[in-house]
């Protein structure tokens, strides 16, 4: 245990130090700089998911490599945790040399290093037009009015339904567009007693349902200057924790306690719906035995915040070119494939399931397609719709910190602490978190 | 004549410094060197490398924290519960392991020692589906009509701080036998058979003999395993992630918080690890004048 000690000790110690940042990362220098010193354009690329952001960027690489056969790419599998750590200690000791030239961030956290690390990113300038972007995407990719991401996918959610169970409860998927929560719980409490399955599983410890809900009325967690927390005399978030507590007394919510058990939720056929973004898709398609039997209507809404559309955002992340060596070749890498390639996109939806953000793709043939799975419907065109219809908010720099506090301040209201009390608790914590 | 003693006295000294100094200098580098830059990082706020010394700002912010003293009280409950239980049954699995008359005594003591040689995360992970919603534990318990409902193992506030116990225990119990095994085999067996003679039962001569020779070994374990408490990291990570909201949230985990999780808050994260320090040195000291040992 000592052993253990030391180790945790002087890993804590030594990530705060310019020191051990430069020498861990001098191994790492050998991939990414290289090509470099050699003369040709190398460029290095890190993301993470295999099946998605990885697959999505090697037919970037290999649509570009088509055309520039000199160029060389590497796209490098990381978690996205050892991502988020590499970073903060490469650009904190201000050693950019064993950083890639690309990388992709989460929207959510992408604010968070642009203006912590001001000068760590580079300008994309006229590499991509940002008016054939998404719009809410845009925000958290630009700081300061410079656009420094490259949008890429789209977080768009839908309610994905099992068509089958809610028949069985006397519903069609005509019932379920444009319903709110409200319509929703009363369908999910029909099914429970007419087939006993359950309508949704939720993960307590994680509140991306509150976070869908409150974008869907262009509410965040912050005020709009992404800095002020407005979690007290929020009307919106006030009523997506009414809602999330009604749904939860409901009985119609299958617990999960990670991923793996949230996946195997549907799968096995367990719950009724499935509430989440659009990237749920290839696992849904995984239970093949499922074919024919879900569609996706459009996102439930909130029932009384006046602003609340059908459509909002889960996740979602955008690709980031650091300012170092081969920063020129990646930007032109990035501009010709994802920032313009619509035959690309095309791509992306037909071999990896990819709903992109770039507005011209959604003309393409790929996204008109019906998919058989869910029953003929055309899921991707219905996607790129709502895509376009997601209420722009500022996520800021604290959506996670703000997040951790909220989950305990939601367990104290599900235990029965006044809601009122229960926010403004969260209020004057998130203020002292955030300085 | 004195001189020549003298310098070669002074050889033999420099020669001596030069044997250690590589180590020496090592230990400076990656020891002390990051102790105090970490020190002195502890007074800066600003996120990730906008940094700027704010004289106590960070440790005023501390006392007003609630999550940190809601990961303090967590991991407080761990060292309450978790490490006088795992000692006692250290303690009297070794007692029995040393038993002349067991057979297959290899056999027990590589199975109880081996949850040791796995990997924290390699273990947690296997922890953490064992104990799911829909885990083997539950299937069992269920099965067997032991429970009618399952257990919320992990998305229970209460359930997932028992989960977390019974996967640190599971862990390092092994790791503790060993060292009361040890010291077992040193004690005389003549005291016991005087003993004996004496006419002491059992629990007596448990009591009477074993345990107050064991008492350097009991001061030594509970002290680095409460050091090992409350660094605890890799298990909740991995089993819980803190949750459910920060039932299970520790003060390492606090840290990775601050640092990676949230924006990075590298100076607050180190002010809270410094809180950790002091918290050793205060309860490593308080162990050793509680077990009263001045020698």
């Amino acid at each position: 245990m000592k052993k253990k000690a030391t180790a945790l000790l002087l890993a804590g110690f030594m990530l705060l130090t310019a020191c051990s940042s430069n020498s861990n990362t001098k191994n790492e220098a050998n991939t990414g700089t290289e090509g470099n010193a050699a003369g040709s354009q190398k460029i290095t690329v890190w993301a993470w998911d295999k099946n998605f952001n990885i697959a999505a960027m090697n037919l970037a690489k290999d649509a570009y490599v088509a055309k520039n056969p000199d160029a060389q790419i590497e796209v490098v599998e990381y978690a996205q945790d050892d991502i988020i750590q590499k970073l903060n200690t490469g650009l904190n000791s201000g050693s950019a040399s064993g950083l890639p030239n690309i990388v992709l961030i989460e929207d959510y956290r992408a604010q968070s290093f642009l203006q912590t690390y001001p000068d760590a990113f580079q300008e994309l300038g006229d590499a991509i037009k940002t008016s054939d972007f998404a719009e809410y995407k845009l925000g958290p990719t630009s700081f300061n009015g410079k656009q420094y991401g490259v949008p890429f996918d789209s977080g768009v959610v839908g309610l994905y339904v099992r068509t089958d169970y809610l028949q069985e409860a006397g519903y069609t998927v005509d019932d379920l567009q444009d319903i709110d929560w409200q319509q929703y719980i009363e369908i999910g409490k029909a099914v429970k007693a007419k087939t006993g399955k359950d309508m949704l599983t939720q993960d307590p410890n994680d509140l991306g349902l509150i976070r869908m809900m409150i974008q869907s009325a262009g509410s965040w967690y912050l005020k709009e200057d992404g800095t002020t927390p407005d979690l007290k005399d929020n009307a919106v978030l006030k009523e997506a924790f009414e809602s999330y507590k009604e749904l939860m007394n409901a009985d119609i919510v299958k617990v999960n306690s990670d991923w793996s058990s949230f996946l195997a939720g549907f799968n096995s056929g367990d719950v009724a719906s499935v509430p989440t973004g659009n990237w749920i898709t290839p696992s849904v398609k995984a239970s093949a035995d499922q074919s024919g039997k879900w569609a996706v209507v459009p996102f439930p809404k909130l029932k009384n915040a006046a602003n609340s559309v059908h459509a909002s955002n889960l996740g979602g992340s955008s690709w980031y070119v650091l300012n170092n060596d081969g920063k020129e070749a990646a930007v032109k890498f990035l501009g010709a494939t994802l920032g313009s390639d619509v035959a690309l996109y095309q791509k992306l939806v037909t071999d990896v399931g990819v709903v992109g953000t770039y507005k011209p793709a959604a003309e393409g043939e790929a996204y008109g397609a019906a998919d058989e799975f869910f029953g003929g419907q055309k899921v991707i065109a219905d996607f790129a719709k709502w895509t376009a219809e997601i209420p722009n908010v500022n996520y800021g720099l604290h959506t996670y910190a703000i997040e951790d506090i909220l989950k305990v301040e939601m367990q104290n209201f599900l235990n029965g602490t006044e809601l009122d009390k229960a926010l403004s608790d969260a209020q004057s914590q998130a203020e002292s978190q955030i300085q | 004549m004195r001189a020549v003693n003298h310098t070669i006295r002074n050889r033999a000294k420099l020669t001596g410094w030069l044997f250690i100094a590589g180590a020496v200098l090592m230990i400076c580098l990656f020891y002390f060197y990051p102790m105090i830059q970490a020190l002195l990082l502890s007074f800066k706020t600003g996120a990730g490398a906008n940094l700027h010394f704010d004289g106590l700002a960070n440790y005023k912010r501390l006392l007003s924290d609630k999550t940190f003293f809601t990961a303090v009280k967590n991991t407080f409950l761990f060292l309450i519960v978790q490490v006088p239980v795992m000692i006692v049954f250290a303690m009297m699995i070794s007692v029995l392991l040393n038993d002349s008359k067991l057979r297959f005594k290899g056999f027990f003591r590589t199975a109880i020692f081996l949850p040791c040689v796995t990997s924290l995360v390699a273990y947690s992970v296997v922890f953490k589906y064992l104990f799911g919603n829909d885990g083997l534990i539950n299937l069992a318990l269920l099965n067997m009509h032991i429970l009618s409902e399952p257990i919320q193992w992990i998305s229970d506030p209460f359930w997932a701080k028992v989960t977390i116990i019974i996967a640190i225990t599971w862990r390092w119990t092994g790791y503790n036998m060993i060292f009361f095994l040890s010291s077992l085999q040193n004690i005389d067996s003549s005291i016991y058979e005087a003993a004996r003679i004496d006419g002491a039962s059992g629990p007596r001569q448990f009591f009477s003999i074993t345990v107050p020779l064991l008492k350097p070994i009991i001061l030594f374990t509970s002290i680095t395993s409460t050091i090992g408490t409350l660094q605890l990291f890799d298990e909740i990570m991995n089993i819980t992630k803190g949750g459910p909201g920060n039932a299970t949230l520790s003060i390492s985990q606090y840290i990775y918080n601050l640092s990676f999780k949230y924006t990075p808050d590298f100076g607050y994260a180190a002010t809270v690890s410094y809180s950790i320090v002091i918290m050793i040195i205060v309860l490593a000291f308080l162990q050793i004048k509680l077990a009263g040992d001045d020698k």
